[in-house]
């Protein structure tokens, strides 16, 4: 669960990102760079400082987006210096943490990330709640970690595929006869844990029937799909490149990659119904030298302004109720987070994932093999 | 005395850069958590691991063979025309010098559903819809052999470069003709080159990742991808175990052409 | 009997050139059924590119080659059943003895039994029985060639080419191997045509020797045609060392004998050519062939004679060695038996010099 959403420019992964280069360009629309960006003017004392803070992002566009975001105005209100990182991973925090050579004093990572390094050892210090906003719902906090993005791993598909009709849900997305050509999906290869959620609702599982998975009747969902997914995918930009050069019609896609594509001008979609709702979140290494900032730095970047300033510069949702008063109308549509869009999501049940994964993805393995 | 120490430097980098590293994750394979030989029995009975192992060694076989049918011409081009040499050996190195990201791209647009070879297919009628190429096993080892030929071509063209070109004089004065002074004289005398070639392409091969992730079928997974869904996944000894799986293989295959009479040596002498 | 065994090579203006320039210029020979002719030049003369041309690795850009009369250009040298020896040996490193000597035969399409009968008569041939286990590598050089030679002959081709076959062994060595060529073509009787740039090797082996010089013949003969009769001066100077007298004709008498003026003497030389009187000439001598005439001078045919200073007096064991002067300067050597009963000259002694007419070239 580690997959990086956005282009860094270290690794395989981010190697791969190349492929989506030439559509990473314009993130921020015209009409919302000319909308004026809420300003956060004061801090309360409690989360002001001296020193540093090290933060380990994905690096490329998600970094450019945080520091106009909330690097640069934290560092302006609090008096701690921002040195932002790219490359967040949770084997860096295990290798990092067990060599007891930290030098990350918070990391963005997946919420099921965190819980999955929690579950083998103390790789994390717990989050200090006392300094977080209160506009930051429950659902979004947890003991190790403080979530701060809402993404979505949602649908899309080609608008020039299918003589106009558009699939809503992985009932059509199971319809290779209704919606014609090839599917892509996410799969295992890169540490990924399986869509088995969306095999269940194409097999006619409600939305709020879907955890606890059924992994037997989810597998014979996937069963009757199989042949037409020509791809597993395990980075974020495969997908994008699958839809731009045609070689799929529909494919499962992190959310946040499709305004480029569609900037791009590539006639492609979302279709909300049905998408996962998933999170980032702050992590603080066990033995970070700098705890005290990071803590600071996680409540002020979980405010209600800074959390709309990242949906400015980036189509992900803000952890905090409070932000959606301070984003335009048309932007807001474009969110995960959206009261609009959020109801069609499923919640991501990263509980049920950390008990289960050890089990599950094997047997994906072994059927995806078969 | 002398010699040994000019080497020092090299072996302590090794030893601090390779050799202690690649230990350490061969201990975490039997002492995570607890000291024991679980991780590799767990293997021996886990039937991804040994489909996943079976692709691996099949793909690096037909990638071996492959890279050997169209290499070893190339490599005759390429010592018996030494006019077209430098066009030969920058056509071969070019993609060399190229990474392979961008050379799984290239194959990318070449095989797509709308890609280059498919429209042409199409525009001349010979098809009526679009082949299915990339994403499929076929396209891996397409992808492999083109990114590992010049592993094949260099070793074979270097043996057939050190055979003394009065031999195919001698053996055509002798009354062989061009295809048994080839068959008698030629080919045995590059064996060297050919088991260097194979031997580099089948371990390279081994461990390709990018170019099966890139361009392969969706069932195709590799020892190398296992490997790294397994560091992500943190299971961190199971993905040593693989790895100490690949590495015997590696040293397996490499020790079994040591063995193999007359070409053991192709590693340590110029092979006359 | 053996001529029938060997074959007839002739060749006809035979040109060879890279790049447009010409190795081989123009080359006429007639190689007789059975000889041992030698092909001797400086490197560069284009011995070994004739050959070549011979044995089909090089094509001629002109020009024809014969053998027993049927035109071979264009034949490629599998088709053409000649034996040949390498300077390197050529022997392949990956067969054993009895592999290499046996791969012609193989070539032929000759049984294994047959093969196995013949490979064992040349190793005889060649005085290597029982080395047909072995690797080329584990034999010595003089091994080494005398294998390649029975691998060239064990097919009997009617025509062996040898390239400088033993360019890389020592003298010991290369003098045995000399001997044992020649008896080797006196048992055969097949043709023999052999390159080499020593001259000594050439004078002792050959039937006639062909000397080539800048891609032409200079001179075809018998070994003493050639030394006492030198055509030109390059074959005088090439073959052993002689002395050359620039002279002027002043009469031409019978039996092709001219009459020279040089250094103010008359001096008689053998021309087969008749120059015109007047004409500026080059008269040689062999130095072995001179005489002081003070010494011990025993001869009754017509000498020919000139006055000397001795510049320098080298002993060197079986002959003392003269470095002379003629009186416009034109250096002289003469090579005279050692003896304690011969008096040396010291330097700076004045002397007279004489020679035999018949001794005497025109060149």
């Amino acid at each position: 669960m580690a997959r990086s959403r956005f282009p860094s420019p270290l690794g395989r992964r981010a190697a791969l990102g190349i492929l989506g280069a030439g559509l990473s360009g314009p993130f921020i629309r015209p009409s919302l760079a000319q909308a004026a960006w809420p300003e956060q003017t004061t801090i309360p004392d409690s989360l002001k400082g001296t020193g540093e803070v090290r933060i380990a992002g994905y690096g490329g566009t998600m970094q450019e987006a945080q520091q106009k975001a909330y690097y640069d105005s934290f560092e302006k209100l609090s008096g701690i210096k921002v040195l932002a990182f790219p490359g967040a991973s949770p084997t860096k925090v295990k290798a990092m943490v067990e060599t007891g050579n930290v030098e990350w004093d918070m990391a963005q990572l997946s919420r099921g990330s965190i819980m999955n390094l929690m579950k083998t050892g103390d790789y994390f210090e717990k989050i200090d709640y006392s300094l977080v906003d209160d506009g930051v719902g429950k659902e979004h906090r947890f003991e190790y970690g403080l979530e701060m993005l809402v993404w979505a791993q949602v649908l899309a598909y080609r608008t020039d595929a299918f003589k106009g009709s558009a699939p809503t849900g992985w009932a059509d997305f199971w319809d290779t006869r209704k919606f014609p050509g090839d599917r892509a999906m996410f799969g295992t290869s890169g540490g990924g844990w399986p869509e088995m959620e969306f095999a269940l609702m194409a097999a006619g599982v409600p939305a709020d029937k879907v955890y606890p998975l059924d992994v037997d009747k989810a597998l014979a969902s996937y069963t009757k799909i199989k042949k037409d997914v020509v791809k597993w995918w395990d980075t974020g930009a495969v997908p994008i490149q699958l839809l731009t050069d045609r070689e799929v019609t529909m494919t499962t896609v992190w959310n946040g990659r499709m305004a480029a594509l569609q900037a791009a001008g590539v006639p492609a979609a979302i279709s909300w119904e049905q998408g996962l709702s998933k999170r980032d979140a702050w992590g603080i290494p066990k033995g970070a030298k700098n705890k005290a900032n990071a803590m600071k730095f996680a409540a002020f970047s979980t405010m209600a302004i800074p959390q709309a300033r990242i949906a400015f510069a980036i189509p992900y949702g803000s952890v905090n109720g409070g932000s959606n008063e301070y984003i335009p109308p048309d932007r807001l549509a474009m969110l995960p987070s959206a009261p609009e869009i959020k109801k069609k999501l499923v919640n991501y049940n990263y509980d049920w994932w950390i008990d289960n994964r050890e089990a599950v993805i094997p047997k994906f393995n072994k059927w995806l093999l078969s | 005395m002398v010699p040994l120490l000019l080497a020092a430097p090299l072996v302590l980098y090794m030893l601090a850069f390779y050799a202690l590293p690649v230990l350490a994750m061969l201990m975490r394979s039997i002492s995570d958590p607890t000291w024991s030989l679980t991780h590799y029995k767990d293997l021996a009975g886990d039937p991804v691991f040994i489909k996943v192992f079976w692709n691996t060694l099949e793909t690096s076989f037909i990638v071996t063979v492959s890279t050997l049918l169209l290499g070893y011409p190339v490599a005759l081009a390429l010592v018996r025309a030494p006019k077209w040499a430098p066009l030969i050996l920058i056509l071969i190195l070019l993609p060399f010098w190229t990474s392979v990201l961008v050379r799984s791209y290239a194959w990318m647009v070449l095989m797509g559903r709308h890609g280059l070879i498919n429209e042409a297919l199409l525009a001349a009628g010979l098809l009526e819809r679009p082949l299915r190429l990339l994403n499929t096993p076929l396209a891996t080892q397409i992808a492999m052999t083109h990114i590992l030929l010049p592993y094949m071509i260099l070793p074979i063209a270097n043996a057939l470069r050190q055979i003394d070109p009065s031999l195919a004089r001698a053996a055509s004065g002798l009354g062989a003709t061009p295809f048994a002074s080839f068959r008698q004289v030629t080919l045995p005398l590059s064996m060297p080159g050919v088991a260097a070639g194979v031997l580099l392409v089948f371990v390279l091969a081994l461990g390709f990742y990018i170019t099966p992730a890139m361009v392969g079928g969706p069932r195709e997974i590799t020892l190398s991808m296992l490997i790294s869904q397994q560091v992500e996944e943190l299971n961190w000894a199971y993905a040593a175990t693989l790895s100490a799986v690949l590495l015997a293989t590696a040293l397996g295959i490499i020790a079994l052409f040591y063995r193999l009479p007359g070409i053991g040596n192709a590693f340590t002498t110029s092979g006359r | 009997m053996a001529a029938e065994l060997g074959a007839s090579v002739a060749l006809r203006d035979l040109e060879k050139s890279y790049d447009r320039v010409a190795a081989v210029a123009g080359v006429s020979l007639d190689i007789r059924s059975g000889e041992f002719l030698t092909l001797l030049g400086p490197s560069g003369s284009g011995k070994t590119t004739t050959l070549m041309m011979i044995a089909g690795f090089e094509t001629p850009t002109g020009g024809d080659i014969a053998i027993d009369g049927t035109s071979v250009v264009g034949m490629p040298p599998y088709r053409r059943n000649i034996g040949m020896v390498f300077q390197n040996y050529a022997l392949f490193p990956h067969l054993t003895v009895a592999e290499n000597i046996g791969f012609p035969l193989k070539q032929r399409g000759v049984s294994k039994e047959d093969r196995a009968r013949l490979v064992g008569e040349a190793l005889e041939l060649v005085h290597l029985p029982g080395y047909g286990g072995r690797y080329p590598r584990q034999l010595s050089g003089g091994q080494q060639q005398r294998v390649a030679l029975a691998r060239a002959i064990v097919f009997k081709p009617r025509l062996l080419l040898m390239d400088e076959p033993l360019g890389a062994l020592d003298k010991q060595l290369r003098e045995n191997l000399q001997l044992e060529m020649r008896r080797l073509h006196a048992d055969l009787g097949i043709t023999f045509i052999y390159v080499t740039h020593d001259q000594e090797e050439a004078l002792t082996m050959s039937d006639r020797i062909a000397v080539m010089n800048d891609g032409l013949v200079a001179q075809v003969g018998r070994p003493e045609d050639l030394y006492d009769r030198p055509s030109n001066r390059f074959v005088a100077s090439f073959i052993g060392e002689s002395n050359f007298l620039p002279a002027i004709v002043r009469a031409l008498e019978d039996n092709d004998v001219v009459v020279a003026e040089c250094q103010g003497a008359l001096i008689r030389a053998v021309c087969p050519s008749r120059p015109a009187a007047g004409d500026k000439v080059m008269l040689t001598t062999r130095p072995e062939r001179l005489r002081f005439t003070d010494g011990a001078w025993n001869s009754s045919t017509p000498q020919n004679r000139l006055s000397v200073t001795v510049t320098e007096a080298v002993f060197a064991g079986e002959r003392c060695r003269y470095m002379l002067q003629a009186g416009d300067g034109t250096a002289v050597v003469l090579k005279e038996p050692s003896s304690a009963a011969i008096r040396r000259r010291a330097v700076g002694e004045q002397a007279e010099i004489a020679w035999s007419v018949a001794d005497t070239i025109l060149v």
